[in-house]
């Protein structure tokens, strides 16, 4: 028996923001899931197993939380199954719940990610000390901003790069209701006149720390078929992959991970795309720092290596450019760390299914959601499209 | 040599200096290297790691814990008509939101127990106790307590105790500074 196809029928996700005070983490959880089984038009009884991702525990302080949340996921005496991969694992979520559809053990699973970074201090979490080794970053930005200086010198980038990135995403962030930043006043001056934090990365290219889940309900055939019979499409998953390599490996490129170059040829031979900048309609990839857009252009196939800043700065990869990047806002305008992955994939599937609302591209028929955690090192990806694979 | 030994001594320093203290700065090699180590020379650096952990309670749990600093006990109505003490936001069965507060107890019933006969440093009371599971009255799930009983001899299964209020309560579990037996004393 070869693998089952696998579409998203529900989409949910929270409104994103610095402290969700008025709720707990499962209730967080929750209002994420509810909306995805709104979207799905199905209740808890409906589902058969549900995967939980989220990042790091000790970002909450709250070790295998997953056990306590089956009571908020309706999960109790159901298959219950967490997934940890750092940053990318709100994508890598998504795909081990695909994968039980996809091997024909469940119908209709619900996959949840999160993150309450108010309820610690994912900064200083990210800064670990090591005894005898000298405390050389704080914060992720820290450790990637030599990753970018790399990449600058490299591909001959002019400064501005990741601030034309940083205004695009915050204003797509406009037009997302559930975006965590929604700021009216940005320019390219204030981004360009705001804090150096980590050269080369400017506070105003930086991502927020945010509350927030998403849900995804993924159905079999049967059940997407019968989803579009109903009028609500779904978005078919047209490939998964998923790659990872050492943090420390001596031999690593950490502006071009192999990886992700892998990574993503794994998803697109399985999508059948043969070359990604005209077979894809648009992108939702993980850029926490500005930069990150050219890179990740450049590791997932979209640009030469060392061409990506140049379709920035052309225009190619705004809302209504020729390959739109990050449509939601992305990453830069909301980090719930957990489920910022997941929050791609699921951007991507809402493109395809057309429910994008004011960030919706046009006539986007196949979609990339990518992510990545750890030190550039955990790699996710998965295609999705309005046709059947 | 490196060796891999840690120092957490400093991490019982009082929390109001750490706090004033960035993580990244409490980290600094304290160890000269430069010498060389000789022989039964153990190299040793403070590793510190603290966050700030935080909680949003939420409107059931958070119920439950206001009631302890009104020195009232909560619990929740599950859809099948139980008390459960402390609250689950959530239907265990059904995963449905449960809404419907209720205060029970304070007093209960012991419904299981052990003797603790060496207490440590972390324990709530600093001589010989009882961790006890107590069901409220009006409740159907029982929580655990230390019971201050005097002697083990004074422990039966069955037996009613009554909740011992903090003088000072801050919305906590600990508000509830012990549970003695009923004959004891009543409401203390």
């Amino acid at each position: 028996m070869g693998k089952q196809r696998v579409a998203v029928v529900g989409i949910g996700q929270t409104k994103h923001q610095a402290t969700r005070g008025d709720v707990s983490m499962a209730g967080l959880v929750r209002e994420a899931a509810l909306r995805a089984l709104a979207d799905a038009q199905m209740t808890w009884a409906d589902i058969d197993a549900a995967v939980v991702g989220k990042a790091p525990d000790f970002f909450e302080g709250v070790m295998m939380p997953e056990l306590f949340l089956a009571d908020a996921l309706g999960c109790t005496g159901k298959p219950l199954f967490r997934v940890h991969t750092a940053g990318s694992v709100g994508g890598s979520t998504a795909i081990v719940a695909a994968q039980l559809v996809q091997a024909g053990i469940h119908e209709r699973v619900l996959t949840v990610a999160f993150e309450k970074q108010s309820e610690s201090e994912a900064m200083w979490a990210l800064s670990l000390p090591i005894p005898f080794t000298p405390p050389l970053h704080a914060g992720a930005g820290g450790y990637f901003a030599p990753h970018v200086r790399s990449y600058i010198r490299r591909a001959k980038a002019p400064d501005h790069i990741g601030i034309l990135v940083a205004l695009k995403d915050r204003q797509n962030g406009l037009k997302n209701p559930y975006a965590h930043l929604h700021e009216h006043d940005i320019s390219f001056d204030s981004i360009k006149d705001s804090l150096m934090l980590w050269d080369p990365i400017r506070y105003a290219e930086t991502c927020p720390s945010s509350d927030g889940a998403c849900a995804l309900v993924l159905g079999s055939e049967r059940v997407a078929d019968a989803a579009a019979a109903d009028g609500r499409k779904p978005a078919w998953i047209q490939g998964t992959a998923m790659r990872s390599e050492p943090t420390l490996s001596a031999e690593r490129d950490t502006v071009l991970p192999l990886g992700g170059a892998l990574c993503a040829a794994d998803v697109y031979r399985q999508a059948g795309i043969t070359n990604p900048r005209k077979d894809v309609d648009c992108v939702e990839m993980y850029v926490p720092f500005s930069w990150f857009e050219p890179m990740w252009l450049e590791n997932l196939g979209f640009a030469e290596p060392g061409e990506g800043w140049k379709l920035t700065e052309a225009g190619v990869t705004a809302l209504d450019g020729d390959l739109p990047v990050n449509m939601s806002g992305g990453v830069l305008c909301t980090n719930p760390i957990g489920a910022s992955g997941m929050l791609r994939f699921a951007e991507a599937a809402m493109q395809v299914r057309g429910t994008a609302g004011d960030h919706q591209v046009d006539g986007a028929r196949r979609a990339v959601g990518h992510a990545y955690g750890g030190g550039s090192q955990f790699f996710a990806m998965w295609v999705v499209g309005a046709d059947k694979p | 040599m490196f060796v891999d030994q840690v120092d957490l001594s400093e991490a019982r320093a009082p929390t109001s200096v750490r706090r004033k203290l960035k993580p990244v700065l409490l980290w600094s090699a304290v160890t000269d290297t430069t010498q060389g180590a000789g022989a039964g020379e153990i190299l040793s650096a403070p590793l510190i790691i603290e966050y700030p952990f935080k909680r949003t309670t939420g409107p059931v749990i958070g119920a439950f814990l206001t009631g302890l600093r009104e020195r009232v006990l909560i619990g929740s109505r599950a859809e099948d008509g139980r008390v459960i003490v402390p609250p689950a936001e959530f239907d265990p069965v059904s995963g449905n939101d449960l809404t419907e507060l209720v205060e029970v107890g304070p007093a209960g019933v012991v419904t299981t127990w052990a003797w603790v006969s060496a207490p440590h440093a972390k324990h709530p009371l600093d001589r010989p106790f009882a961790w006890a599971q107590i069901r409220p009255d009006g409740a159907d799930t029982s929580m655990l307590g230390a019971v201050d009983a005097g002697a083990m001899e004074n422990m039966q299964t069955g037996m009613r105790v009554t909740p011992v209020w903090a003088d000072e309560r801050e919305g906590h579990i600990c508000d509830i500074a012990r549970w003695i037996p009923e004959s004891d004393g009543g409401n203390a």
